[in-house]
């Protein structure tokens, strides 16, 4: 049975005139989950929000096109009509759980203010409802839950409570827009599987936004794949993903990271560190003695063969980040960094200086990695200026011409802007700036979260390509197991700041020892 | 060069920002050549068929074959007879008076209102108040250019040493700060004016110890939230000098919020020297100012050329340069591309 229907919706921006969603058709059947894949900029959180009518007029214009639901055209509704259906009949879910709760009211006073507003007015009605609600998104301690504040509460139980208020009303339709991205991948699932249940319980129907394909393969019926606007496939999930037809959407199939690891891998260490501990005074009073410390890593002991890719997977707090800036040298450490069979924590500040050619990091967010008010050839000359102050202008042109065509971008972008870029195009500029030092290690600190699935295997196909020309070494920090997988030879697992498990690649994903390992990768889909 | 282009077209793309800047640099480089074009003395003149140029050179009677030895009055009768002789002649200003020359063969009392000797008037010591506008406006401006520049770079040292190093420097100039910023700076200002002679260089410094505060907080702000960002951090790991990394990575991106706080702090000096001068604890009696006119025009209420014209000055240089401020900032924002 139909219960919405988008007909040829199509949508553009006010200021630009872009054509933002073109001749979107879409029908959601009761009970059904329908998902929504696409890249950034395709325009999949603009049909999701089209539905309840939450576009803003001032910026997007519907050119043609209808939204039925309940027989009613939704785009021709007034104000107040929708504002009756919305959280009631058709629900959202948003991925950024700390900025859509009210950080100055109790989560109670916000679920009640919902059910006050859509369901009853009797107060003691009120405070069932909003207790077994709570109750059964799974979390504990209800009455602790309903009178804290968003702060108080983990990223993941905000995410619970946005989907109890989501929920309280039974909608026919609940819309969850990438509504686990922002979570570590173990709570991922547990989300989704409170999501699922729920639709089965009270006949829901949902639609489910993602980018990520193994989300979307899991937990929908439907599938409807977005580039440009454009609707390029849509049909049965299995469908689809058996047989693709559009390119487009092989493409994006095809772009999960396959293994592609250098063979060779020596025996010798470049880089070890031995009892390595890190700590954070935490908000002292300024004349206490004794004075608490947050702990970001404790003992750890990782080393790193030459020529070798060394995967260090984690979720976010397990202190990875803290691990690569200790190696390189940005913070203050316990323990011992022997990098090439020298002690760096015995260097002075002075001789660190000198020798950080010799180890680079490139890091995760391309857009505030490169300094926006330099050209590309001086973010890519400043390190070589730094090492040798004689170096002539020519010479430093030539040596960031071939950094660029080694990174695969043209020489004519040398004296562009970062703005002037995309994301994969910058993360490659960020890897030419590390490469401009000749370094022995190199320290990925997530770089390709941020960006796109296809880019993401280009990217990681040229790092690889890079191990292989130059026998550098790699330290790759990620939360995704599936690209730390397909680069790494073998894998430390860290978990609250301590390494829980380490072995080869092979050996971690089909034979994992400890619980945690267990869980990441049957959260990675992996299993 | 091509962004500052950039920034440049956006600028003017904008009438307001564009007349006011226009308004703004043509009176200020106009008040710069004021001693030519509102001046007691001749530009130029011929007597006895030998050139003077009295602007430049100082000239005693003795070379007009007078008696005395101090510097010739070329409004003086004596004067005036010369140079009206035959073959003799002389080139005045525009508008031939100083700030502080006064016209003695004046049958109006002071303040006079404005008529075809002083175009705006007198002011209630018979001086000519279109040159005291002219000169007071040129003093205040100077004043707030320097005023600014010094909170400038007390500002940014400050504010980079605080954001840059953090920890305990931070900890410990913050401290000071709120102490520093706590002290009655009027207050001082009386006290101090009255033990010192009031000059213009003093009046500098003692604001300057005080103006540099608001700024370095900002710059403090912008260098905190500039050490940490990832472009910073990768060019330490490429071996930076401290100094390097806050000249060329923080600095430049923080230059944003000074930049745009430049043309409010230059209006904020005019204003506060004008308020000094209004209370009298400004500038040394003699020198032109604004404040000083505003003054005089509260005591002669009746003289509405002095009051009606110092504001419209005062506001319209005021109105310019934050309208000028605000299209820095519009012209700057990234966000608005």
């Amino acid at each position: 049975m139909k219960i919405l229907e988008i007909k040829n919706l199509s949508l553009k921006s006010k200021k630009s005139n872009a054509l933002l969603l073109n001749n979107i058709s879409l029908t959601l059947n009761k009970g059904e989950t329908l998902g929504i894949v696409g890249e950034s900029g395709s325009g999949k959180t603009l049909t999701g929000l089209s539905v309840t009518g939450l576009l803003d007029s001032s910026i997007f214009e519907v050119i043609s096109g209808e939204v039925i639901y309940s027989k009613q055209n939704l785009l021709a509704c007034p104000e107040e009509y929708l504002r009756s259906i919305r959280t009631k009949k058709i629900s959202m879910v948003f991925q950024e759980p700390m900025l859509s709760l009210n950080p100055v009211q109790t989560i109670k006073k916000q679920l009640d203010e919902v059910i006050k507003l859509h369901v009853t007015k009797i107060k003691k009605d009120i405070n069932s409802l909003s207790k077994e609600i709570i109750i059964k998104t799974g979390l504990e301690d209800v009455d602790k839950t309903l009178l804290s504040y968003p702060h108080m509460l983990s990223g993941g139980q905000r995410q619970r409570v946005m989907i109890a208020i989501a929920l309280v009303c039974k909608p026919d339709i609940l819309i969850a827009d990438e509504p686990t991205t922002a979570l570590d991948v173990t709570l991922q699932l547990q989300i989704l599987d409170l999501l699922n249940n729920f639709k089965i319980e009270n006949s829901m129907s949902m639609i489910l936004v993602s980018h990520d394909l193994d989300l979307i393969k899991n937990y929908s019926d439907h599938i409807i794949i977005l580039n440009n606007g454009v609707i390029v496939e849509d049909g049965l999930t299995r469908n689809v993903f058996e047989k693709p037809k559009h390119e487009y959407t092989k493409k994006l199939i095809l772009s999960k990271p396959d293994k592609i690891i250098t063979k060779n891998s020596g025996d010798k260490k470049i880089l070890e560190t031995k009892n390595l501990s890190c700590r954070f005074p935490l908000n002292n009073p300024f004349f206490t003695k004794n004075k608490k410390y947050f702990t970001a890593l404790s003992n750890v002991n990782i080393h790193v063969n030459i020529g070798e890719t060394v995967g260090i997977v984690g979720e976010s707090g397990s202190g990875k980040t803290t691990l690569a800036m200790a190696i390189m040298q940005l913070l203050n450490y316990d323990g011992n960094i022997i990098f090439d069979n020298k002690d760096l924590s015995m260097l002075s500040n002075k001789d660190i200086r000198k020798y950080r050619n010799n180890f680079q990091i490139v890091f995760q967010d391309p857009f505030s990695s490169l300094s926006p008010r330099l050209n590309i050839l001086e973010i890519l000359s400043e390190g070589l200026v730094a090492f040798n102050k004689d170096i002539k202008y020519n010479e430093l042109f030539d040596i960031c011409t071939s950094l660029l065509s080694e990174v695969g971008l043209s020489n004519d972008m040398l004296l562009r802007y970062p703005h002037q870029f995309s994301g994969g195009q910058r993360q490659r500029i960020a890897i030419a700036r590390a490469l401009s030092m000749k370094p022995k290690l190199i320290i990925f600190d997530e770089p390709t979260s941020a960006l796109d699935v296809i880019v993401q295997k280009n990217i990681l196909e040229l790092i690889v390509s890079l191990q292989e020309k130059y026998s550098l070494s790699y330290c790759f920090i990620s939360h995704d197991l599936k690209v730390i997988k397909s680069i790494s030879h073998r894998i430390y697992v860290i978990k609250d700041s301590e390494i829980v498990e380490t072995n080869s690649t092979e050996n971690i994903l089909n034979y994992p020892t400890s619980d945690y390992t267990k869980n990441l990768i049957k959260s990675s889909f992996l299993s | 060069m091509n962004k500052y282009n950039v920034y440049w077209v956006k600028f003017l793309k904008n009438k307001r920002n564009k007349y006011s800047l226009f308004v703004f640099g043509f009176i200020f480089i106009l008040s710069l050549f004021a001693e030519v074009l509102s001046n007691d003395k001749p530009i130029i003149m011929s007597i006895d068929s030998k050139l003077y140029f009295p602007i430049i050179m100082t000239y005693s009677d003795k070379h007009f074959d007078g008696y005395f030895d101090t510097e010739a009055d070329y409004k003086d009768n004596f004067m005036t007879q010369k140079i009206a002789m035959k073959n003799n002649w002389a080139i005045f200003p525009l508008n031939p008076h100083s700030y502080d020359s006064i016209n003695l063969n004046k049958s109006t009392p002071n303040p006079a209102p404005p008529s075809q000797y002083n175009y705006l008037g007198t002011d209630d010591r018979g001086r000519d108040v279109l040159a005291r506008l002219l000169y007071g406006f040129r003093l205040s401006v100077l004043f707030a250019f320097a005023l600014t520049a010094i909170g400038i770079l007390i500002g940014l040292f400050f504010g980079a040493l605080q954001g840059y190093y953090a920890g305990k420097i931070d900890l410990y100039l913050q401290r000071f700060i709120e102490i520093w910023g706590s002290m009655p700076e009027l207050y001082l200002l009386i006290i101090f004016s009255s033990l010192f002679e009031p000059s213009v260089l003093l009046l500098i410094i003692l604001l300057s110890l005080f103006g540099w505060m608001g700024l370095s907080d900002y710059v403090r702000a912008e260098f905190l939230k500039g050490r940490n960002m990832e472009y910073v951090i990768a060019a330490r790991t490429l071996g930076l000098s401290d100094t390097k990394i806050i000249l060329k990575h923080i600095l430049p991106n923080s230059m944003v919020s000074v930049i745009t706080f430049l043309p409010f702090r230059i209006s904020g000096a005019i204003l506060v020297l004008t308020s000094l001068d209004f209370l009298g604890l400004g500038v040394p009696p003699d020198t032109p100012s604004l404040g000083e006119l505003l003054a005089q025009g509260k005591e002669n209420i009746e003289a509405w050329w002095l009051s009606i014209s110092t504001f419209l000055v005062l506001t319209g240089t005021l109105l310019s340069l934050i309208f000028i401020g605000e299209g820095i900032r519009e012209s700057l924002d990234s966000r608005s591309e």
